[in-house]
Parts: structure tokens; C-alpha cells; sequence
């Protein structure tokens, strides 16, 4: 098993997916010949080259060894990505604030210290911020809290 | 055109009231962020991409070249004061400018960085306007063939000095190609990768890509690592001594032209340059024992270097339309955002463009002396802001900046799906740079291919039988060759060691 969680492997394995994935979703779309190329020519050949270079890094990577993968700490990766997603879907629907205060919170967890009178701070002082900034400088098309500004 | 009517123009151009007012905020706000640590020039385009889109292309150019110098600046200002390189190309200012900055010549070291970067911006300046008109004459006789081989070349260029596997890199940009096709594609109309999507119908956005990729997986990996600082650091008196003077000179004026010649090279650019000159500066001196521990040409020749490399690799991207590093790839996102095509027409169709941004890159370069010296003190204060206050700003700003590209959350949610996967290349160990390359020239790329194969009439053999095509695929194939040879291999991995 520690033979194939290394970098190299499993970078193999992710354009091996690719590769077979633009292949498939591709499908359907008309290759063509050589003087009149579909729009599926290019991806085509594209997805073949990037399987057979997946194919390649993986069998040296087997052969050969490479550096073993760090386990991943999932917490900064997953708490971001989650409040950025919380920013996306409350921005539109409850107003820039909201949508601020909840990627603020979520984010800040992410990181190893969490004071919550530190993060109430930043709350603060970036709503005003952006409020000022964003809606009365730049006179963006938002809403501060929807329904009421 | 003769280079002073050329220059007349530009200077017109870069000398409004609005030009002027973008370049200086350019170079505010990147020096702002290039300041804060973990964060190099790249991550801070990307980031701030959003911000030019609603201004004219001029301004809009002139002002991510400020946030290019301004964050370049911004770096060696870091590595200077607390060991903490903003970038790639002031890995090598570490060395010496914090040993200096030790022995309380903090101030010397960042006025001596910021006149030599200075001088070499004004150089590196000269030699694009020297340049541009004969290499645009040249690139103007280049048919779709020998276009589609030219990108090859700056393609497979840009691996090779992508740091680790050589195959992955190639792979890399395999897959930067193919995300560069979704979209609609332009001959037929029909749907490729879109899944039904209508907002992918037009292309995934360029400026969420390098968001994610760049912004949001630093800032995952800058959480991960948890930054240490130094404490704060007392600048001390900006003047360098006679003594510092005397050797910084010679080392400024051959930091210069290494890096000028390096930035042209594709795939070459500061990185490169600094490293470089800080080599020939040890070699070269009388006393090589004191690199490492504060020697002022350590800091002068590299900082040189990587400014006058940061210029002169705008030579092939404003000439030929090839970025030759992820900076550039950028700048070439940007400008395709705009409504322009990069490549020799931007010269002979839009000479104000052209001119007046290649004159306020000087002009930035010489604001960025006046920004930085006299206000070093306030950078210094923001170096003691602690990151998870920033984090989560950055990733504010970010946001908000997606969403206002289009006034969409879908951008929202790309910058978030891109920033999974830029974190994924990251803990693979593949390079974002040969991606976003691969990304910028995948639709012109497939553009000149089919053009140039149905012109042939699909005899591939096209590529071969131009002379200027074969000349660039044979300068292809060599560079693939040289890398696999195993004593250059070698090197180039002990190189890489060195910056790690």
C-alpha cells in the first residue's frame, strides 16, 4: 500500500481520471477528419495524450518510488472551501452581511487559534469595511441585508 | 515608427491624470499584499484580478503591471525584515538581506534593494522598447503552422523550469489545455464540457481559476503551516555607507544585464534571474565567505536581477502573445477579458495601448522608490498583523471579487471548486504554472492547429516543411532531449534543491 500513496502515483492516477473522463464526457462530440476537425478532435486527442502521460507517471512511480504523500490535514481545507460555499449561497439570498459573517466565523476556525472576541472584532471592523467599500465607494449592486439596505 | 515618436505616444498616454492614479494604486495595493507574508505575485494578481475588469484596458493593464512590481517589492521587503520570502525570486534576498538586517543594516539593504530594482526596471524598460518593433515585424510573418509550434516551444520551455518531475509538469499542462476548451467552440457551436451548464457555455472564467488555484490553495497551505515571525525588526538608517556603495554598484550593474537576457527566455523570468546572479556575485568575489552572513552584493545583484527579469519577460508575451510564466499568463488572461488578443497586432492595431503601458511600467517602477522607502515604516507595522486576522479578509475580498466579475455566485462556487483542486496539486506536488499556461494558449492553440492542418489540406507534415516551425520544433525537441540527459537532470534537480 505505501507503494502507491505516493506523489507521483496518485498525480498519475488524477490525469489518468481526467484523461478518461473528458473521453467520456467528450463522447458524443463529432471528431471529424484531419482537414475538417470536429469539435471533438482536439479534446480527443488532448484526453489520450494526458491518459498515456498518467499512465507513464504511474508505472515509473511503481517502478521507481517517489516521495509519499503528507497526510492531508483536512480542517483549513474543508472549513474554507465550506464558508466559501456559506458566502456563495447567502450572498445573493440574505444580503452581504450574512453571507460575511458567516464565511468570517467558518474560516477563522481554520486556523489553530480561535478567540472569539478577536473574530468579533474582525467581524466588525470588515463589515464596515466592505459596506463602505463595496456599496457606497464602488456603488456595487448589492444588498447589505436583504430586504433592508 | 521611429522609438521617439513610439515613446511620444506612450508617454502621453501614461502621463494622464487617470493612468497615472492607476498606476500608483497598482502599485499600492500590490506592494499591500505583496507585503503580507505567504503571499508572492502570482497568488496577488489572481486575487486582485477582478478589481481591473470594470476599467478601460489601458488602465486596467497599466494597473496590474503596478501590482506586479508592487508585489515583487512587497516580497523583498519581507525577506529583507523577517526572513519571510513573499515569492519565489527573493528566496535568494533572504540569505543576505535578513543577515543584514541583523547586524542593523535593515535600512541599507531595503534602499539598496530598492534603487538597484529600481535601476534595473529602467533598463529592462529600455530594452523592451528596443525590441518590441523588430521581434513584432518578425512574429507578423508567422503562419498558423509556426504559431502552433512557437506555443509548443514556449510551453515545453516553461516546464522545464517548473521545479519537480519534468512528466508531471508536461501533464500539467496537458490538463490546463483541455480545461481551456469548455466551452462553446468557435467553429461549429457545439457544447463541450459544459454539463448543461450555461454559464460554462462561454468558457470557464479565467479569473476564478486563478483564484482558486493560486489564492485560495495558498492560503489553505499558509493555514496548514502555520507562519512563525520574526520579531519586529528595527530598520535603521536608509543611507548604505560609502563602503556599501562601492560594492553594491558593480553588482547592481551585472544583476542587470543577467537578468535582462534571462527574463527574455521563455519559461525564464525573475526566479531564474535572481538566482542566477547571486551565483555569479559568489563566484566573482574576492571574499566568497561572507555570502550568507550579510554581504551587500547578495542583496543588490539578485534584486537586480529579478526586477530586470520581471521586465524584460514582458517581451514575449506583448510581442508574440507566449507568456512565459504564470505572471504573464495572467496578463494574458487579463487581456483576453478585455477584448484583446495578445500577439503582434496589439502593437500595429493598438499603439496607445502598447506604448502607454510600457512607459508606465517605468513610471511605476520609479513610484514604487518613492511609495516604499519613505513609508517603509507602515509596512513594517503590517507585517505584525497576525495571519488569522488575514486569512479570513483575503478570503472576503476574494469573494467579493468573484462575485462582482459577473455579479454571479457561480463564480463564487468555482473559486471554491478550484481552490479544492489547486490544494489537490499542491499536496501532489504539481505545479499550478504549466496549468494556467496550458489554460491561457489551450483555445489559440486548437484555433492555429486546425487552421494550419486544413490548409494542409490535414497533411501534419506542415509543421515540418515550414522552415520557422520546423527551427522551433527542433528547439522543442532539444529541450526535451537535454532534460532527460542524466547529468543535466541532475543539476537541474540540485538547482531546485537550493530553492526549496
Amino acid at each position: 500500500m505505501e507503494r502507491f500513496l505516493t506523489k507521483d502515483f496518485l498525480s498519475g492516477l488524477m490525469f489518468v481520471a481526467f484523461g478518461l473522463g473528458a473521453l467520456y464526457v467528450g463522447q458524443h462530440l463529432a471528431v471529424g477528419t484531419p482537414v475538417r476537425m470536429g469539435p471533438g478532435y482536439v479534446p480527443r486527442m488532448l484526453s489520450l495524450i494526458l491518459l498515456a502521460l498518467g499512465v507513464v507517471i504511474c508505472i515509473v512511480a511503481v517502478v521507481s518510488g517517489s516521495e509519499p504523500v503528507e497526510r492531508p490535514k483536512w480542517k483549513p481545507i474543508t472549513l474554507v472551501t465550506l464558508g466559501i460555499v456559506c458566502f456563495a449561497l447567502l450572498f445573493e439570498r440574505a444580503g452581504l452581511i450574512p453571507a460575511l459573517i458567516v464565511l468570517i466565523l467558518i474560516s477563522s476556525l481554520a486556523g489553530e487559534e480561535f478567540k472569539l472576541t478577536e473574530v468579533i472584532g474582525n467581524i466588525v471592523v470588515l463589515s464596515i469595511l466592505c459596506t463602505v467599500v463595496f456599496k457606497m465607494g464602488l456603488g456595487m449592486n448589492i444588498s447589505v441585508v436583504q430586504g433592508i439596505w | 515608427m521611429d522609438l521617439l515618436g513610439n515613446l511620444g505616444l506612450g508617454i502621453t498616454v501614461a502621463f494622464t491624470f487617470q493612468n497615472l492614479t492607476y498606476a500608483l494604486l497598482g502599485c499600492m495595493v500590490g506592494t499591500l499584499i505583496g507585503v503580507l507574508p505567504g503571499i508572492g505575485p502570482v497568488a496577488t494578481i489572481a486575487m486582485l484580478l477582478p478589481i481591473t475588469f470594470h476599467l478601460p484596458p489601458t488602465a486596467s493593464l497599466i494597473m496590474l503591471a503596478g501590482i506586479y512590481y508592487g508585489a515583487q517589492y512587497g516580497g523583498s521587503t519581507t525577506s529583507i525584515l523577517v526572513n519571510l520570502p513573499g515569492e519565489a525570486s527573493s528566496v535568494v534576498t533572504c540569505l543576505d538581506g535578513y543577515q543584514m538586517a541583523r547586524k542593523g543594516r535593515a535600512g541599507a539593504a531595503l534602499s539598496i534593494s530598492a534603487v538597484g530594482s529600481f535601476f534595473a526596471g529602467t533598463v529592462g524598460t529600455i530594452i523592451i522598447v528596443i525590441f518590441a518593433e523588430p521581434l513584432t515585424r518578425m512574429a507578423q510573418k508567422f503562419g498558423p503552422a509556426d504559431y502552433c509550434s512557437l506555443m509548443a516551444l514556449g510551453l515545453v520551455a516553461a516546464v522545464v523550469l517548473a521545479s519537480g518531475s519534468i512528466t508531471k509538469a508536461i501533464a500539467m499542462v496537458f490538463l490546463g489545455l483541455l480545461f481551456g476548451l469548455v466551452g462553446t467552440d468557435v467553429n461549429t457551436g457545439a457544447q463541450r464540457f459544459t454539463f448543461d451548464v450555461p454559464e460554462l457555455s462561454d468558457g470557464i472564467d479565467f479569473a476564478p481559476i486563478a483564484m482558486g488555484l493560486f489564492g485560495i490553495a495558498e492560503i489553505v497551505v499558509n493555514l496548514e503551516k502555520h507562519l512563525e515571525r520574526g520579531g519586529a525588526i528595527k530598520v535603521g538608517s536608509l543611507w548604505p555607507t560609502r563602503e556599501e556603495i562601492r560594492r553594491a554598484t558593480p553588482a547592481i550593474l551585472r544583476g542587470t544585464i543577467l537578468g535582462s537576457l534571462l527574463g527574455v527566455l521563455p519559461g525564464g523570468g525573475p526566479t531564474l534571474g535572481a538566482f542566477s546572479a547571486y551565483t555569479l556575485e559568489k563566484k566573482l568575489s574576492k571574499t566568497p565567505g561572507e555570502f550568507g552572513k550579510g554581504a551587500v552584493e547578495g542583496v543588490a545583484a539578485p534584486e537586480a536581477a529579478n526586477n530586470a527579469a520581471a521586465q524584460t519577460s514582458f517581451i514575449p508575451m506583448l510581442t508574440l502573445g507566449i507568456p512565459s510564466n504564470a505572471v504573464m499568463a495572467l496578463m494574458v488572461g487579463a487581456m483576453i477579458i478585455q477584448g484583446i488578443q495578445p500577439g503582434p497586432e496589439v502593437m500595429t492595431k493598438k499603439p496607445d495601448l502598447f506604448w502607454g503601458m510600457i512607459v508606465s511600467m517605468w513610471i511605476g517602477n520609479a513610484m514604487l522608490v518613492i511609495i516604499n522607502l519613505p513609508m517603509i515604516g507602515m509596512w513594517v507595522k503590517l507585517l505584525t498583523v497576525p495571519y488569522r486576522y488575514l486569512a479570513p479578509a483575503i478570503l472576503l475580498f476574494c469573494c467579493i471579487g468573484a462575485y462582482s466579475l459577473q455579479n454571479s455566485t457561480f463564480h463564487v462556487m468555482q473559486v471554491a471548486a478550484f481552490g479544492v483542486l489547486g490544494y489537490i496539486f499542491v499536496r501532489l506536488g504539481c505545479e499550478g504554472a504549466p496549468f494556467l499556461l496550458g489554460l491561457v494558449l489551450g483555445p489559440q492553440m486548437e484555433e492555429y492547429f486546425r487552421r494550419a492542418m486544413l490548409l494542409s489540406r490535414g497533411d501534419a507534415m506542415v509543421f515540418l516543411e515550414r522552415p520557422i516551425s520546423l527551427g522551433l520544433l527542433i528547439t522543442t525537441a532539444l529541450l526535451l532531449i537535454l532534460m532527460a540527459l542524466p547529468s543535466i537532470k541532475k543539476a537541474r534537480e540540485e538547482a531546485f534543491q537550493e530553492e526549496g
